[in-house]
């Protein structure tokens, strides 16, 4: 770049030094996130919460019971199950919303011609920008009753719809839009040299989107899939709607009540106090570091699979 | 045909498919919410009260005279010619079937009526048109009660041989207007601390930073906060920016301050990128011409290159009331979870979302009324959207010609 190339005058030098205080306390707030949350998440593990005693830290990372004994006087907690849960749920609504996306993507990309591709892309969007507040509301006045109903059908017990698969639809609606505009964009900037080559040899143009296109295409669609996941994992207001709040776990049933991270961090916000919500700072640390650790185990098997030729 | 063609045509399906999910998918949220909330949206639901403000009056003098009301006819009007009043059996704006008073006679003695509230400032009340009649009890006989309609109520209101001895009444409730102003008031404040913050972190790191590690360092830093979820920023802002706000204004619990500021920093890394993409494409030639006509780079940055990464900004204002409005999980923690009518800045009160929210977890939930509310916040986001195009589409055809 040719800006460092002359001298700054005295007012550019001042100008410099008051957006460099812009930028360093941008900077400084994903600091400020992590360290007043921490502080804040670790406070029931170390006081004896205004003399109920501290809360077990081993246990609150393994145990299967969000609260043994009665609320304000126990600190027995648990979130081990919420961990399990929150993954469980997040991976099973990628399974929904990965196929569906990138084949999307691929329809919109590869297929569909002009104006339709263009009016795709602008439904994309507008999914992309919905609320997940709206979702949820959807997911409870649309899709639980639907869920019931099938429950119902199946022989299984659900209470009014609540649990799994509606969390699982939401989500998966939510990150679908996530999905397909990254993919759809990683297709788009395939080298097409490649696409002729296969043409060349004589594959079909199917042939040469599903085995040459989607395949020289992944490393995006991967780093889409691991946006989406995170969202999933941190999605609160959505879930805390069709979750049911089961307290005890790990639940795994299609049907069963289940419940998040997020999910139990709201639980009962509204008439709350003291350790009841100290400890939701706890869980708070909690699901950053299981987002953290997720990207990071994506994001090492992307490097692994990405490498690959092909 | 042969296999290999079979199989092709079933791939190809496969994304049809998935895209008719896709479509299919968004349909279904804009046929839902219409569909539970279309009914109910009104100019009066955005400008009304959520509480039903409750009076409870007692006569002051029981009236002689009978009134005529023979002109005042309808399908759901019943009249009392008794009191001089005509009552309407009617839903209000969240949707529940409630009795209205439909016309109140100027003579009519539950015009005025005592106030039994000792400490209230009003010691004469009185029934007036659009008012909600909950209920009315008698000397000696059942209680007329909205659950049995409106019909029965003045059947029993016209019976000589009651006497009454409560009229409880309310304004009419369910209205969003509380909720409306504060998401008016949050988008104006979050903008009004994110904007220039942004832009100006966004000109920092386009025309000043030098190219080193640390400038990398808080790029990173800034990007990490795009991947942080909302519920997260909720616990920074009641472990930061509610006790700040606290010390320093009149506040004293979750205010309407301190939810801007938290979503100031959610807004912060969208802004910063949206407007740096936006001076990156700003032509190196035109900082040169402006500093060759001995400009300093100040005067480079801020009248030159600033002015053209103008579309750019406008998109990021855009975006940023698109997740101001959105926005649900945070605010539940830093403005609290209590729908409010009189909206005070340095009070707690909820957003639309929140709005949705706090009905959805109520027993029992409000799904009419929070579709309403998701159908206003659904065409607004739409709305947004077509603005973000049009401005791309606006100033992308000024820059070609």
């Amino acid at each position: 770049m040719a800006r460092k190339t002359y001298s700054l005058s005295k007012i550019d030098s001042i100008t410099s030094k008051a957006m460099m205080a812009f930028g360093i306390i941008s900077a400084s707030f994903i600091v400020l996130i992590s360290f007043f949350i921490t502080i804040r998440g670790i406070r029931p593990f170390i006081t004896d919460n205004s003399g109920l005693g501290s809360v077990n830290l081993w246990r609150f990372l393994t145990d299967t019971v969000w609260l043994r004994g009665p609320t304000f006087i126990s600190t027995a907690y648990g979130a081990g199950f919420l961990v399990i849960q929150t993954l469980y749920l997040a991976f099973l609504s990628l399974v929904i919303s990965f196929p569906i996306g990138v084949l999307t993507a691929l329809f919109i990309a590869k297929i569909a011609p002009k104006p339709v591709a263009s009016i795709m892309r602008g439904i994309v969007e507008l999914m992309a920008s919905i609320p997940s507040i709206v979702y949820g509301l959807v997911g409870v006045g649309f899709f639980l009753p639907i869920i019931y109903n099938l429950a119902r059908a199946l022989g299984q017990q659900s209470p009014g719809g609540n649990g799994t698969l509606g969390i699982v639809v939401v989500l998966a609606l939510m990150s679908l839009p996530t999905i397909t505009a990254i993919s759809e964009v990683s297709i788009r900037s395939v080298d097409k040299s490649l696409e002729q080559a296969s043409l060349a040899l004589g594959a079909s143009p199917t042939q040469t989107r599903f085995k040459i296109t989607l395949l020289a295409a992944k490393s995006g669609i991967f780093s889409g899939a691991i946006l989406a996941i995170g969202r999933a994992l941190g999605e609160a207001t959505a879930v805390s709607l069709v979750a049911g709040n089961a307290r005890s776990g790990p639940n795994f049933g299609l049907f069963s009540i289940n419940s998040t991270l997020t999910s139990t961090m709201l639980e009962g916000l509204k008439e709350t106090v003291g350790i009841d919500y100290d400890i939701r700072f706890s869980v708070g640390v909690l699901l950053m570091i299981v987002i953290l650790i997720t990207n990071f185990v994506l994001n090492f098997i992307k490097r692994k699979v990405g490498n690959v030729n092909v | 045909m042969s296999k290999r063609k079979i199989r092709q045509y079933l791939l190809d399906s496969l994304t049809y498919i998935s895209t008719a999910i896709s479509v299919l998918a968004l349909s279904v949220i804009f046929f839902f919410v219409l569909r539970e909330g279309g009914s109910l949206l009104s100019i009066d639901l955005l400008s009304g009260n959520y509480h039903a403000q409750g009076f409870v009056g007692t006569l002051i003098n029981e009236s002689d005279e009978t009134f005529e009301l023979g002109d005042i006819i309808g399908d759901k009007l019943f009249t009392v010619e008794r009191y001089g009043i005509v009552l309407e059996q009617t839903q209000d704006l969240a949707g529940d079937s409630v009795i209205k008073v439909y016309y109140v006679d100027q003579a009519s003695p539950l015009r005025n009526l005592n106030n039994t509230d000792p400490s209230a400032n009003e010691k004469i009340i009185g029934l007036r048109e659009g008012m909600v009649l909950r209920r009315v009890s008698y000397q000696e006989h059942p209680t007329s009660l909205t659950s049995r309609g409106a019909e029965a109520m003045a059947n029993d209101l016209n019976d000589d041989s009651r006497e009454i001895r409560e009229v409880i009444f309310s304004l009419e409730g369910g209205g969003i207007r509380g909720s409306v102003i504060t998401t008016l008031y949050l988008i104006g404040l979050t903008l009004m601390f994110a904007l220039p913050f942004g832009i100006l972190t966004a000109i920092y790191f386009n025309e000043f930073a030098p190219m080193n590690k640390i400038t990398k360092l808080m790029r990173n830093f800034i990007e990490t906060l795009t991947g942080v979820p909302s519920i997260i920023y909720g616990l920074l802002g009641i472990t930061v920016f509610v006790p700040l706000t606290v010390r320093l204004t009149p506040a004293s619990n979750t205010n309407l301050i301190a939810g801007a500021l938290t979503l100031s920093v959610i807004l912060l890394p969208v802004i910063i990128r949206t407007t740096e993409e936006a001076l990156k494409v700003v032509p190196n030639d035109h900082r040169f011409a402006s500093l060759a006509l001995g400009a300093n780079r100040t005067q480079t940055t801020f009248k030159v290159v600033l002015k053209q990464a103008l579309p750019g900004i406008l998109t990021a204002t855009f975006l940023g009331i698109g997740r101001v409005i959105g926005e649900s999980a945070a605010l539940i923690f830093v403005l609290g979870t209590a729908v409010k009518d009189q909206v005070r800045i340095f009070e707690p009160s909820t957003s639309l979302a929140v709005h949705i929210w706090s009905m959805m977890t109520d027993e029992p939930a409000n799904i009419a009324l929070s579709s309403t509310i998701a159908l206003i916040i659904l065409l607004i986001v739409l709305i947004l959207n077509i603005l973000i195009k049009a401005t791309v589409f606006i100033f992308s055809k000024k820059g070609s010609a």
